[in-house]
């Protein structure tokens, strides 16, 4: 660029051709050349125009420094005192927004001093920062489903809206809202007032109706986001599972055309072969819930088993472009005991492949079971028994029953009639040397001791403690591991791990062979149903990148971006709730249960539903993952990780503001009472950028500084509303915050009509929306406004699962509707959202920013204005 | 009006050589005593890079309290290349307990005005502004009424002594806070703007008032160019401390006497708190426990560094500075965590609150003296105070939030003793800290 821009040496040839004495001659108005210079920063040199600032030079070459109130648009301001660094020579380190670099200087930006006093303005942020950031349910779920917004939309009674947002993440909410786990209910606030939020039952419900809406009047399930464009592009995902049909759920989404291929006779995989009907109704449940990928257009193949029926080089061979391989767990584990295959030995998912539909085990009614293992197939296999006549069932397992991963159904299998037994271990199966028919079954108590890896205390056999069940049958539910053997010629190319699972990045999904990619139980081993889902999804991202040409390394360096990082901020104890006990489900009575197969819990009524949502206390900041404050403070480790088994006792701190330096701290007024902005003052970290761009860039001068000392805040004259202000409605300021302070809602926004006879091409608006819904077109070109900022494509960042700002704007409904009435096109070198130039710049792809910035694009595609106008008629922002 | 101490006769007198004047605003009496006489010499017979040889020379730094050498900055705005270049004299006087400012503008307006038209040759600037105090309606009075008459003279004002060179002063009463005093707030004030600091580098000579080459200084340092002028540099640096010449203003307030000094620079602090009638080391029948030198935010010192020189850098290695010139004696029925606590919310509240550090840092070691001095501190709260004041000293913006430490580190530094009383046994020695008192039965 630098040369560029400097005059040339020599004369002018006389031989030149106009065109390049057009390209070699300045225009008088431009700067002829701007020296550059040369500065020393972490020991490399760069190189940077005269008048530049430490930071800009920084930026300019990759390096990054923190910073929370620097404005690109705007000169350094110098509050936040984070962008400070050492420069050699000097004895306080300058900060370096306002720093102008000056040759030769050596500068060092991260080393421990600075990193000390960066910590500790953060840690004094924090102390007065009365606020929230993600809330636990959400960071808690593999998926991490907007939980507090569905809970909204419940209270509301929109159950339809409410399934929306949870299929954002989680395609099949009322698959989940039977079998999740729920690992969000753990950690639900709500648990410090009263009791933690039915969050599992509470998407059961509205799942269910939607299901309800669909199967008796033909109502489409809700698309979470728009579907776009077919791409042409196709992808085959192999096994119908969970994550198999979550990845293509939202390839289907992307545009690419699906095939699913499963091996058994109906898709469905663990969820119809390994969860018992009673607590997954197969029809009524499963399979409209796949109907929701069906009627994306996704195709099932049925009957088809890879390795048997094709071979990776087939479906390659057919043309697919991407194959997702999502084949799960179905290998039991070997107990490594004598006798283990004896007669009357059962792989415990092998009987429930039978039991789960309902059909009768050969056999099995009046036999004495012995079920070993303590996971959710143990589970299944106690209660089916039971339902299944069984004489007499004994579920074992080797550790404590608080440590046992389905310990929540233990009860309900006791009160079905089970028997359980902790602590023990087979040591032997006890044969009839006669029959070869397995007669009993030998244990041996296992002692606790030190805890492992997991947390749980290690079982040890104590000698001389063996003990005999008699029985007729055992089930073996001690885990699983996937079926590989069908990796081999035609499938080759691929590998295992050494915990015998296929080898598949866990950010791309990419396995060692081109174009096939691995998610779900194969990758990770037997994990839950949410997990798996969030596998599924992940991949679908992953998939479509790569098929949409893009570098898998930088897909890596976006996923890992996108997704909620495991640390968290804390929230403010919530005390001044009233106390209202948690909304139940009731169940049928054990009696009646023992023997049915019908779904036992009772579904909430609509009234009951609404409540148990509206005790949702919406612990979540809009501006997650956005937040400066909170990324920096995750950086540099000021940030708390209470929900950690310590805390969760009263243990440490219980709030942001807490750390060294807590004290008093200001609780302000939120500010609702504009339309578009929503005003947080207590998150306010007195930046000053909003202040700087209302006056500087936008004119209004809605903010500034009030008050002096601990008490100063940036808010409007006398803290009176944004209205009685001369606020445009911009969104600069809320675009600017670096926290949750100021907020657009454009949810409010209903609909926004630009009246073309009174317009006069300004381009003001098209200047200012922080949205870029309005756009200029191609013939007409806004001298004075310079387009080479990033633009971010929300659509695209939607795609990656953030919390965005996008998010308000994908409120709304229909987007089918809309999407077929639009004929909307996405050019797909804007589905990167914009990375940091650094970041881009580290994971080798230099194109990877380039191509979120997303320059050129045909404004017609844009639901807005179209620049010079005349054609459209009115711009509506719906 | 605050009292003139009586100093010994062979104390220089600068600033107040004109101090007993019967009318200070008659130009006429105040040219008979040699008012304007330097400026006329610099104008008719020296170049403006004379004049800022003979400032330099003579080592004169600046009186605002951090005692930046005068001819350094004339040289730098000097160098700075600009249409427009302004001299700004500061008389705002931001210390609450301090008339040293407003007393010099009072009784010698014209040689703060002579001292700003000279800074103003020496620079190259048409435009000055003289900060005041707006609440201060008898200093504004008597400023105003010298400026008109020395417009008037042809002493400033358009054409200055036919010289061709103009010199358009404007007196600017300003209102606002304590952080007033520092030079970037003070500018952003006569901007119209709110008072918050600007990082430095570029300094306000190069980038400045409206983003001009910007002089700015105390009224003490531009009252004392015209002497310089007029007897040379050499005789200035004569008087006082060999690293600071000259003479300052100091406030000393004991609990017999208080009043304002003239006293040359290097002078020890034990013959200034004897002007006072406190130099037996002791005040009345009491003993001096501390002295609070430099303002809200300067140093507590104890009496064994009373023959410390007053003057910036001896104060500075001590744990004080000269800040406004103020001398505050506390004797033994003070407390130290008391004062400490005063000063430290004093600062705290005074923060303009742009920075981090600042606005919470300060406030933050604020709430950790409480804590010490009501008898619930935290076991860590003493090394806590250490750590965040060397942390809001390594990013600060401006000298407040550095300074604004000073009280708790110096409290620190040298009355250990009675803090960890507080801090370990709850107890108040002195029975000031109420509540640990009223336990500890040592109340008065």
């Amino acid at each position: 660029m630098a040369d560029l821009m400097t005059r040339p040496d020599r004369e002018l040839e006389p031989d030149q051709t106009l065109a390049e004495r057009l390209l070699t001659t300045q225009s008088p108005q431009r700067p002829q050349s701007t020296p550059t210079i040369r500065i020393e920063v972490d020991g490399r040199v760069l190189e940077g125009l005269e008048g530049q600032t430490i930071l800009e030079v920084c930026r300019d070459n990759g390096i990054e420094i923190p910073t929370l109130c620097y404005e690109p648009k705007l000169p350094g301001f110098g509050a936040c005192r984070m962008c400070v660094v050492e420069v050699e020579g000097e004895a306080h380190p300058p900060i370096s927004c306002s720093r102008a670099a000056e040759p030769e200087m050596r500068i060092q930006t991260q080393t421990d001093e600075l990193r000390r006093l960066r910590a500790t303005n953060l840690e004094l942020i924090f102390s007065d920062h009365n606020a929230y950031c993600l809330p636990p349910c959400q960071n808690k779920c593999p998926s991490h489903i907007d939980i507090p917004g569905f809970l909204k939309q419940n209270a509301e009674g929109n159950w339809r809206e409410s399934t929306r947002i949870f299929k954002r993440t989680i395609p099949f909410p009322s698959v989940l809202g039977r079998v999740c786990p729920a690992p969000c209910e753990e950690h639900c606030r709500r648990d410090e007032v009263d009791e933690a939020i039915a969050i599992r039952d509470s998407h059961r419900y509205a799942g269910d109706q939607v299901l309800k809406a669909m199967l008796d009047d033909g109502v489409d399930p809700p698309i979470p986001f728009e579907p776009q464009v077919r791409s042409g592009r196709r992808a085959a995902v192999i096994g119908s599972g969970p994550a198999g049909m979550s990845a293509a759920y939202y390839l289907l989404l992307a545009g690419h055309e699906v095939t699913v291929f499963e091996r058994d006779p109906a898709p469905g995989g663990m969820l119809r072969y390994g969860i018992p009907q009673y607590r997954l109704p197969k029809v009524e449940v499963l399979e409209a819930e796949y109907e929701s990928v069906t009627r994306l257009g996704g195709r099932i193949v049925c009957g088809q088993a890879l390795g048997r029926d094709f071979s990776l080089d087939d479906l390659q061979g057919q043309g697919f472009d991407a194959v997702v391989v999502a084949i799960g767990c179905y290998d039991t584990n070997k107990l490594g005991i004598p006798n283990e295959t004896a007669d009357g030995v059962i792989d415990g998912l092998e009987y429930l492949a039978t039991a789960t539909l309902g059909l009768p085990y050969p056999g099995h009614a009046g036999k004495r079971v012995v079920v070993i293992g303590g996971g959710f197939t143990s589970m299944d296999c106690t209660r089916t028994s039971i339902r299944q006549g069984a004489a007499e069932v004994t579920l074992v397992y080797r550790r404590d029953m608080k440590d046992m991963p389905a310990s929540g159904e233990v009860h309900e299998a006791i009160e079905e009639g089970a028997t359980a037994i902790f602590q023990a271990a087979p040591t032997r199966v006890l044969v009839d040397a006669a029959s070869g028919r397995v007669t009993g079954v030998e244990f041996i108590r296992n002692k606790l001791g030190e805890p492992d890896a997991s947390g749980r205390r290690r079982p040890e056999p104590a000698p001389g403690t063996e003990f005999t069940i008699e029985c007729d049958r055992v089930l073996l539910a001690i885990g699983q591991g996937p079926d590989l053997s069908w990796i081999g010629p035609g499938s080759d190319g691929l590998t295992a791990t050494k915990q015998r699972r296929l080898k598949a990045d866990a950010v791309t999904f990419a396995t060692d062979r081109a174009g096939v990619f691995g998610t779900g139980d194969v990758r990770i081993g037997a994990a839950t149903v949410v997990q798996a889902v969030a596998e599924g999804r992940r991949a679908a991202y992953a998939v479509d990148a790569s098929l949409k040409g893009l570098d898998l390394s930088a897909i890596k360096v976006r996923q890992t971006l996108a997704e909620p990082q495991p640390e968290f901020l804390s929230i403010v104890p919530f005390t001044s709730e009233v106390k209202e006990p948690r909304y139940r489900m009731k169940a049928m009575d054990a009696e009646v249960r023992n023997k049915s197969y019908v779904e036992y819990e009772l579904p909430y009524s609509p009234a009951e539903a609404i409540a148990e949502s509206t005790r949702c206390l919406q612990c979540t900041c809009e501006a997650i993952g956005f937040c400066d404050l909170r990324r920096l403070g995750i950086e540099y480790g000021t940030t708390l990780k209470t929900l950690e088994p310590g805390h969760h006792q009263g243990a440490g701190y219980r709030s942001v503001t807490e750390n060294r330096f807590t004290g008093v701290n200001h609780d302000y007024i939120r500010d609702d009472s504009h339309a578009f902005i929503l005003r947080e003052p207590s998150r306010c970290i007195d930046c000053g950028r909003c202040a700087t761009v209302c006056a500087e860039v936008v004119g209004a001068a809605c903010y500034d500084f009030m008050r002096i000392g601990f008490d100063t805040l940036v808010t409007t004259p006398l803290d009176m509303s944004l209205n009685d202000t001369p606020c445009v409605s911009c969104g600069r300021c809320a675009e600017t915050c670096p926290t949750g302070a100021l907020m657009p809602k454009p949810r409010v926004l209903q609909k926004y009509e630009v009246d073309e006879s009174r317009c006069i091409l300004c381009g003001i608006c098209v200047d200012a929306c922080p949205y870029d819904a309005l756009r200029d077109g191609a013939d007409f070109e806004l001298a004075h406004t310079s387009r080479a900022e990033p633009q971010i494509d929300l659509i695209a960042l939607a795609a990656v699962n953030r919390e965005t700002e996008g998010t308000y704007i994908r409120r709304e409904r229909d987007w089918t509707e809309r999407a077929l009435a639009a004929g909307r096109t996405i050019d797909p070198g804007r589905l990167l959202p914009v990375l940091p130039p650094s970041i881009a710049a580290r994971s080798g792809n230099g194109q990877g920013a380039g191509n979120g910035h997303g320059h050129g694009h045909d404004a017609s595609d844009q639901h807005g204005l179209t620049g010079g106008g005349a054609g459209a008629s009115r711009a509506h922002h719906q | 009006m605050t009292r003139i101490l009586a100093t010994p006769a062979s104390w220089p007198r600068i600033l107040l050589a004109h101090a007993d004047a019967a009318d200070p605003t008659d130009l006429d009496a105040a040219v008979r005593a040699g008012a304007f006489d330097a400026l006329k010499t610099a104008i008719r017979a020296m170049t403006a890079a004379q004049v800022i040889a003979v400032v330099a020379g003579s080592g004169l730094r600046g009186r605002g309290g951090a005692g930046f050498p005068t001819g350094e900055k004339w040289r730098a705005a000097a160098a700075a290349s600009s249409t427009r270049k302004y001299v700004v004299a500061n008389g705002y006087g931001a210390d609450p307990g301090v008339q040293t400012d407003r007393t010099l503008l009072e009784r010698d307006p014209y040689a703060v005005l002579e001292g700003v038209a000279l800074a103003a040759y020496a620079i190259g600037a048409t435009e000055a502004y003289v900060a005041v105090r707006a609440e201060a309606s008898e200093t504004i009075r008597r400023l105003e009424i010298a400026l008109a008459a020395a417009e008037e003279a042809g002493f400033v004002g358009p054409d200055v002594l036919d010289s061709g060179w103009d010199l358009q002063v404007t007196i600017r009463p300003v209102q606002g806070a304590y952080l007033l005093g520092e030079e970037t707030v003070l500018l952003k004030a006569l901007e119209g703007k709110r008072g918050q600091p600007e990082q430095r580098p570029p300094h306000p000579t190069e980038r400045g008032l409206f983003g001009r080459p910007t002089v700015v200084h105390n009224v003490q340092t531009l009252a004392s160019v015209p002497w310089i002028i007029k007897h040379g540099s050499e005789a200035f640096a004569a008087i006082g401390s060999k690293a600071s010449p000259g003479t300052i203003l100091v406030q000393l307030r004991g609990p017999a006497e208080a009043g304002i000094a003239e006293v040359p620079l290097g002078t020890s602090l034990r013959e200034l708190v004897g002007l006072v009638g406190a130099a037996a080391g002791g005040a009345g029948d009491r003993a001096i426990k501390a002295l609070l030198v430099g303002g809200p935010s300067g140093g507590l010192l104890p009496p064994d560094l009373l023959d410390t020189p007053f003057e910036f850098d001896a104060l500075r290695a001590v744990g004080a500075h000269i800040g406004s010139g103020s001398i505050v004696l506390a004797d033994e029925r003070a407390c130290i965590v008391d004062l400490a606590r005063l000063l430290s919310r004093f600062c705290a509240d005074q923060a303009c609150g742009k920075t981090i550090p600042c606005r919470i840092g300060t406030r933050r070691l604020s709430e950790i003296v409480d804590r010490i001095a009501i008898g619930t501190p935290k076991p860590t709260d003493a090394d806590l105070a250490a750590d965040l004041s060397a942390d809001i000293i390594g990013s600060a913006l401006c000298d407040h939030e550095r300074l604004a430490t000073l009280p708790m580190a110096s409290g620190m530094r040298y009355f250990r003793a009675e803090l960890d009383a507080h801090l370990l046994r709850s107890t108040c020695p002195a029975g000031v800290c109420h509540p640990i008192a009223v336990a500890a039965g040592t109340a008065h």
